[in-house]
């Protein structure tokens, strides 16, 4: 029987995958010199060119190797910050993962093969070619395969074993593209702001002034739209607003422009409705209307949703995630794809939450007819489905956050395998002197999917008494009313997600982490506005963060196209390309190169008219 | 007397009168033809001539071009009369826009709009871009935004979806006598928007209500001939952010003491 290595991402991946695939009977190994990472030993039959083998199931602890710079530049003073776009750099195992290395040189030694369990995405691949690396080295001519998993749902991974595929370099290489202009760029960065700006202020003495790509423009969309709330002015606007009674009902009818800025220009409109005496109805269109259920959810969805109605920040939310699908409840939690695979059988899935006290009678009634095929998105990342629940588990089993974001996902689910909601609505417009109104009616016949999924409102309005096409009538009030614009809110997370997400700055996997970026380094800090079940949390930038951004604004300011850090297009650009990479149209030394010209410019600028930043953290800070 | 230039010129004078309603003084379309002597030695058409004189026209001062001897194409004096409820303004009046601006939208969104093109960016949904990689899409966005009649309010929109005005618009408009009037785009016309239509640019009016001392426009009576004042538009362009900016601040003080 020939020996095979498997290694999964995680501990818990690597256990989950062992049980499965042992049937429950396998023998655990420590690994000499790191407490969390085992060896799972077993036989499994993985069919094909394989048959029964002698399999060791072990995982690392995410990455293995750090990139870093030669011995002579690490040290702060020890080079102009500028010299780290070219200093040479080198990849090492990290000093705490040289156990799990040598754990993996030795296992390859005696095997066949290794087997790839990482997750299925970029970081994944990277993962994978760095445990290739390590079992080459103790065993050069070891066959290298990956397992394509999404979940840790029993027959998904035996599926997964006996379906191996390559290991997908592309999409290595970007991530090794990204690592090195992460460094290079944030190091050389961080270390110029730091060592000019903290002797300024001795509000940055034990601080350090970090500068990441991705950081950096999260930060620019907080601070730009406190300086909106900041700088608003409130102006009145006037408005009309016609009243019928009729059948005892009073029918409000909305003009048509909502609201003008011009009190005069407004007040000659109503002499205008006013000196025509009659209004006359020009539509009554009644028809049937439905809200649609949502769509299957991505992670982007997940965080934002989650935010908003489970009151928890999307790093906590994508950490609670991540150990329900390490548990094995729901499927990966990092993926772009809003539509389902033909393949995946959902009613299946449907089925498994009967046992459910809340919402099993809700499966079981799909399942005896209510059940819709969801409807599909327009994305797809080719690797995850989107995120659903893999069985049911009891909410006794499961934390207070686990059991809501897992509530969360089943509800959606659920909601995605239903009948839309279906309504009847009633629009009115008619004509009063040369101004249009119009009056809206809604009555919801079904509620469907709203019965599950307890997130979206959708409400029946006032009923509209009777009225004919032609018809006209005397209004029995039109007046003027007036109003006051309201500065926007401070930015919340679920807009700082979607704003991010708009601009491609970081990935769904990442935006959580630049998210609590900011605010570890102070640059943003969180405000609850409101209280009980309204209260919003919202971002407000500190002071440094201010500082930051508007001294880069004017680093930059008057330079052709724009070019200022604090805004998203460079990191756009840059996330392009690694996209290209991942597509096989751009090599990773070309990206990486080019990428470097390009930041090395900016660096230079920003060397030069340091004043400009120096001048902003003077402005905002004591000195 | 009846040489052939002054021939001509009557010619023309009578061309742009009924072509496009502008009845242009003896003295500037006899001008002009003398100082076209280089094209009536070539021989150039009188249509293509005309054609000319329509565009010198277009981006003269009305003031100096056209005739204020019939009080049919002039404004009634008393025009801004608010005391008049409604009266009709028969025309064919030409007038020439002296400042336009959209009351569809707050001054401070007006003012934030400008600011993200100094900048160069505009604003597509959530998306913030580069301006320069928009390009057609401006177009689209604004008939698209134009039809959504104002949009849902302040708190709603954060950011015009293109550098163009929604309306309604307000425009001071000005007849060959100097005159002035206000003028309220009280149905959409096409071209009326703070990027499309230039300070100086030239409107004909006919058949049009008057309410309030308003003259109140719609398409069917409103022609839009165009052209602009080249060294008005300039002033006012550069003019706008500030002037905008001071309206804020009066309406600031006004809000404080009242």
């Amino acid at each position: 029987m020939s020996r095979i290595l498997c290694v999964a991402e995680k501990p818990a991946i690597a256990k989950a995958v062992a049980q499965h695939l042992s049937g429950g009977s396998f023998q655990t190994a420590n690994v000499t010199g790191n407490r969390y990472v085992k060896n799972y030993q077993f036989d499994f039959n993985f069919g094909g060119p394989w048959g029964h083998c002698h399999v060791t199931m072990t995982s690392v602890l995410g990455h293995l190797t750090e990139l870093e710079f030669a011995r002579e530049y690490k040290s702060w003073l020890s080079c102009p910050p500028g010299a780290l776009f070219e200093a040479p750099v080198h990849e090492a195992v990290s000093s705490d993962k040289t156990a799990i290395a040598r754990n993996i040189q030795q296992q390859a030694r005696q095997s066949k093969a290794l087997f790839i369990w990482t997750d299925c995405d970029r970081e994944g691949e990277h993962i994978g070619t760095e445990i290739r690396k390590q079992a080459q080295e103790g065993n050069a001519r070891i066959l290298v395969k990956r397992a394509r998993f999404s979940n840790t749902e029993r027959a998904h991974v035996l599926n997964a074993a006996r379906s191996l595929i390559e290991l997908d370099d592309l999409q290595a290489n970007a991530v090794a593209a990204r690592i090195e202009l992460d460094l290079r760029i944030g190091a050389a960065f961080t270390r110029l702001l730091t060592l000019q700006l903290k002797p300024l202020s001795s509000a940055l003495e034990d601080t350090i002034v970090s500068y990441g790509s991705c950081q950096f423009p999260t930060l620019g969309f907080v601070v730009d739209r406190y300086l909106r709330v900041k700088n608003f002015k409130p102006e009145t606007f006037w408005g009309i607003k016609v009243l019928l009674l009729r059948e005892g009902i009073k029918v409000n009818f909305l003009w048509k422009r909502v609201h003008l800025f011009d009190r005069a220009a407004v007040t000659v409109m109503l002499e205008r409705c006013l000196l025509a005496k009659t209004a006359k109805v020009t539509k009554v269109n009644q028809k049937p209307t439905s809200k649609w259920r949502p769509l299957p959810l991505t992670t982007v969805d997940l965080q934002m949703m989650g935010s908003r109605f489970l009151r928890m920040d999307s790093q906590t939310i994508m950490k609670v995630a991540e150990a329900l699908y390490t548990k094995g409840f729901i499927s990966y939690p990092r993926t772009e794809t809003d539509q389902f695979d033909k393949a995946i059988d959902l009613k299946k899935l449907v089925e498994k939450q009967f046992p459910d006290q809340n919402w099993g009678q809700y499966a079981r009634d799909l399942l005896d007819g209510g059940f819709r095929t969801p409807r599909a998105g327009r994305h797809n990342d080719q690797a995850h489905p989107p995120i659903h629940p893999v069985c049911w588990v009891s909410p006794a089993a499961l934390s207070a956050d686990e059991k809501k974001v897992y509530e969360f996902v089943v509800r959606r689910f659920l909601a995605c395998c239903s009948e839309d909601a279906k309504g009847q609505s009633t629009e009115i417009e008619i004509e009063y002197g040369d101004e249009v109104f119009h009056a809206k009616g809604l009555l919801v016949l079904e509620r469907n999917y709203l019965d599950v999924y307890v997130y979206d409102k959708w409400e029946s309005s006032q009923q509209l008494p009777k009225f004919q096409l032609g018809e006209s009538f005397v209004p029995t009030e039109a007046k003027i009313f007036d109003g006051e614009t309201t500065a926007p809110n401070y930015l919340t997370e679920p807009e700082l997600i979607a704003l991010m997400d708009a601009n491609g700055i970081g990935t769904d996997a990442t935006m959580a982490e630049h998210i609590a970026k900011i605010k570890d380094r102070h640059y943003v800090a969180v405000n609850t506005r409101g209280g009980g079940r309204t209260a919003v949390k919202e971002l407000i930038p500190t002071q440094l963060g201010i500082a930051l951004v508007e001294g880069y604004d004017n680093v930059f300011a008057g330079m052709p196209n724009n070019p200022s850090l604090s805004k998203p297009f460079l990191r756009k650009e840059m996330e392009t390309r690694m996209r290209e990479i991942c597509a096989g149209s751009r090599v990773r030394q070309e990206v990486v190169q080019e990428s470097l010209d390009m930041y090395r410019e900016y660096f230079v600028h920003t060397n030069r008219r340091i004043n400009a930043l120096k001048d902003a953290i003077r402005k905002y800070l004591p000195n | 007397m009846t040489s052939p230039q002054s021939q001509m010129a009557a010619q023309m004078a009578a061309q742009l009168q009924s072509t496009r309603s502008l009845p242009v003084s003896p003295a500037w379309v006899n001008s002009f033809v003398s100082s076209s002597t280089t094209a009536l030695q070539r021989n150039v058409p009188i249509s293509a001539l005309t054609q000319t004189a329509l565009f010198r026209l277009l981006a003269s001062d009305l003031r100096d071009s056209l005739q204020t001897n019939n009080p049919a194409t002039l404004l009634p004096v008393d025009i801004f009369d608010p005391t008049v409820q409604e009266r009709r303004l028969q025309g064919p009046v030409p007038v020439q826009v002296l400042d336009i601006e959209d009351i569809g939208t707050s001054l401070w969104s007006q003012l934030e709009a400008i600011e993200r093109v100094e900048r160069g960016e505009a604003v597509r949904g959530r998306e913030i871009v580069r301006a320069v990689n928009v390009g057609d899409d401006e177009e689209e966005g604004a008939a698209g935004g134009g039809g959504g009649g104002g949009g849902g309010g302040e708190r709603s929109r954060i950011g015009p979806a293109a550098n163009d005005s929604h309306g309604p618009h307000r425009l001071i408009v000005q007849d060959a006598a100097g005159t002035r009037a206000v003028a309220l785009e009280l149905k959409s016309v096409q071209g009326i928007s703070t990027a499309k239509l230039s300070i100086g640019a030239k409107l004909v009016i006919r058949n049009a209500t008057v309410a309030r001392g308003m003259i109140l426009l719609s398409p069917d009576c409103v022609t839009l001939l165009g052209g602009k004042i080249e060294n008005m538009d300039q002033k006012w362009k550069e003019g706008r952010k500030a002037r905008l900016l001071a309206r804020i601040t009066e309406l600031q003080g006004e809000g404080q003491s009242g």
